[in-house]
């Protein structure tokens, strides 16, 4: 029944150029290294998919266009695993962006995204980190970095906004145990030089409801950059009160010229009611990009307090990333 | 399972390639708006940038070449009042050296410079050559025009042109070598099909 309608799809396209026309597409491929030598465990995660945007165009301009990241990715030892996996070593198919949207040409009538794109909160919103080492945290901090539902979204003269409201159902396109999730930020325009972002969530993924507001800047000054984030909230857990959480990130890197390389440093802070000390954390990481195709990337990230275990979060991250 | 599988096959076999464009507008509806207050559209025309065209670029402006993050499919956007054309709308960068400069250049539709405005430009002397003094060398100007504002090294701007960049020679010369760039680019590639807008 799938393939009926998956070839009726198909067959429904007026012809084969007016699929291909404005299409862009790339492999993406990866194998990451993951060694926490504080857990003296080592691990790897492949990656292997495809990355395509369409743009859907009449005789009298564009109506919108189409993002879809689909990729195979297998574990290798990776403890703990992400929850849509089912072991440390298991492999399947992952859905990352994957959405519609509608652009209205009207001065002041949003643009509509349907389908699962990156919740509109904090850095990630202007920064996209899918597939690479570098992390703002959007995931652990939010239940979720990726969630299906509907969005609205514009770029005004001075300022642009984006708000969303999802499923919480994570990578399944449906609510779970009444999840959902609304989230919003509105920011000054995203290829200035200074920009400044106001967000809010509010939200239950995994039994957990998550409230947050947070600011962000952004400020460019040749080729250095300064980032960050400060976000204020609190989380209940099923038949659990109310715990307050403050999570505040810091980020200083620079870029080469040629913008082959790469070099970031953050400093993480986070506070969480109950819990006897805040965690910090010390990412350090570089990027190379070899040619258009190639990057390589290195990540280390230590844990400056020590926790209750003992055991002090000391993980050293590799990746090799080929797209064409 | 199967049904995924299908869908791979079915667009491995699409013989176009590349697929990143660094170079795109941001927000096509709002900074097209910027630059043709009339337009009630845009239209995209993507087209790969590849190594024949690396090629013919180098070959038209010694010296010169494209970044390779400039390599891939690209957009020209064309202005569209209803039906009516408008003009064209392309971002190309330039390395300089406060990282890439992203300029969005308007272009009239005889491929003559319209207007431009800086998408990404972190040299501090940005509002020196953002003003319409500088500007007016390049507004109206062709591809030919443009090229006869080159000194001799081919990279740099000649006289002329510095006379009207006070202080910031440097990026002026960038704003330059893109310009060429983005008119010979959109000729080679986009040229034949944009034709069918002047009728």
């Amino acid at each position: 029944m799938r393939i009926c309608l998956m070839l009726l799809l198909l067959f429904s396209v007026p012809s084969y150029s007016e699929l291909t026309d404005n299409l862009r597409w790339s492999f993406d491929a990866s194998a990451r290294v993951n060694n926490n030598t504080s857990a003296k465990n080592t691990s790897r995660i492949y990656a292997f998919g495809l990355d395509t945007h369409k743009v859907f165009t009449s005789s009298q301009g564009d109506i919108g266009y189409a993002v879809g990241q689909l990729y195979f990715t297998q574990l290798s030892n990776q403890n703990p695993y992400p929850a849509m996996f089912s072991s440390e070593d298991d492999g399947k198919f992952v859905i990352r962006e994957a959405h519609l949207n509608y652009a209205s040409n009207s001065n002041w009538l949003p643009n509509i995204r349907l389908g699962h794109f990156t919740i509109p909160f904090g850095i990630e919103e202007s920064i996209d980190t899918n597939g690479r080492l570098l992390d703002y945290y959007h995931g652990k901090n939010l239940g979720t970095k990726l969630d299906w539902g509907l969005g609205f979204n514009k770029v005004l003269q001075d300022v642009q906004y984006s708000i969303s409201y999802t499923l919480g159902g994570k990578d399944k396109p449906k609510s779970i145990k009444d999840s959902y999730a609304f989230a919003g930020r509105v920011g000054s325009l995203s290829h200035l030089d200074f920009i400044l972002g106001f967000s809010v969530f509010d939200a239950k993924i995994d039994e957990t409801q998550r409230q947050r507001i947070a600011l962000d800047w952004q400020y460019y000054w040749s080729s250095w950059g300064f980032i960050g984030e400060i976000a204020l909230g609190k989380d209940k857990p099923v038949q659990q009160q109310w715990r307050k959480e403050t999570y505040s990130l810091v980020e200083l890197n620079k870029t080469s010229i040629d913008q082959q390389l790469k070099l970031y440093g953050q400093y993480i802070f986070s506070d969480r009611e109950g819990e006897s000390e805040p965690t910090q954390r010390l990412n350090m990481g570089t990027s190379y990009q070899i040619d258009k195709n190639l990057e390589l990337s290195l990540s280390t990230r230590i844990q400056l307090n020590t926790p209750t275990s003992g055991k002090k979060l000391n993980l050293v991250r590799f990746q090799l990333r080929y797209r064409y | 399972m199967k049904t995924l599988m299908i869908l791979m096959i079915f667009v491995v076999f699409i013989p176009n390639a590349f697929a990143e464009a660094y170079c795109s507008l941001r927000d096509p509806v709002a900074q097209i708006s910027q630059l043709y207050p009339n337009k009630t559209n845009q239209l995209s025309i993507v087209k790969i940038v590849d190594d024949n065209t690396r090629s013919q670029v180098k070959r038209a402006l010694p010296s010169n070449d494209l970044h390779f993050s400039e390599l891939g499919k690209h957009t020209l956007y064309v202005a569209m009042n209803g039906t009516q054309a408008l003009g064209y709308v392309h971002v190309r960068s330039e390395q300089s050296e406060w990282g890439l400069v992203e300029i969005v250049w308007s272009l009239d539709k005889n491929l003559r410079i319209k207007d431009f405005i800086f998408q990404r430009c972190r040299s501090p002397k940005k509002n020196i050559i953002n003003n319409q003094s500088f500007k007016k060398m390049f507004i109206g100007k062709s591809y030919q025009e443009l090229k006869a504002l080159l000194s001799s090294d081919g990279t740099t701007a000649n006289n002329t042109l510095l006379a009207h960049a006070q202080s910031a020679p440097k990026l002026a010369s960038v704003v330059l070598r893109c310009a060429l760039k983005t008119l010979l680019i959109t000729e080679k590639l986009w040229g034949e099909e944009l034709k069918r807008f002047n009728k």
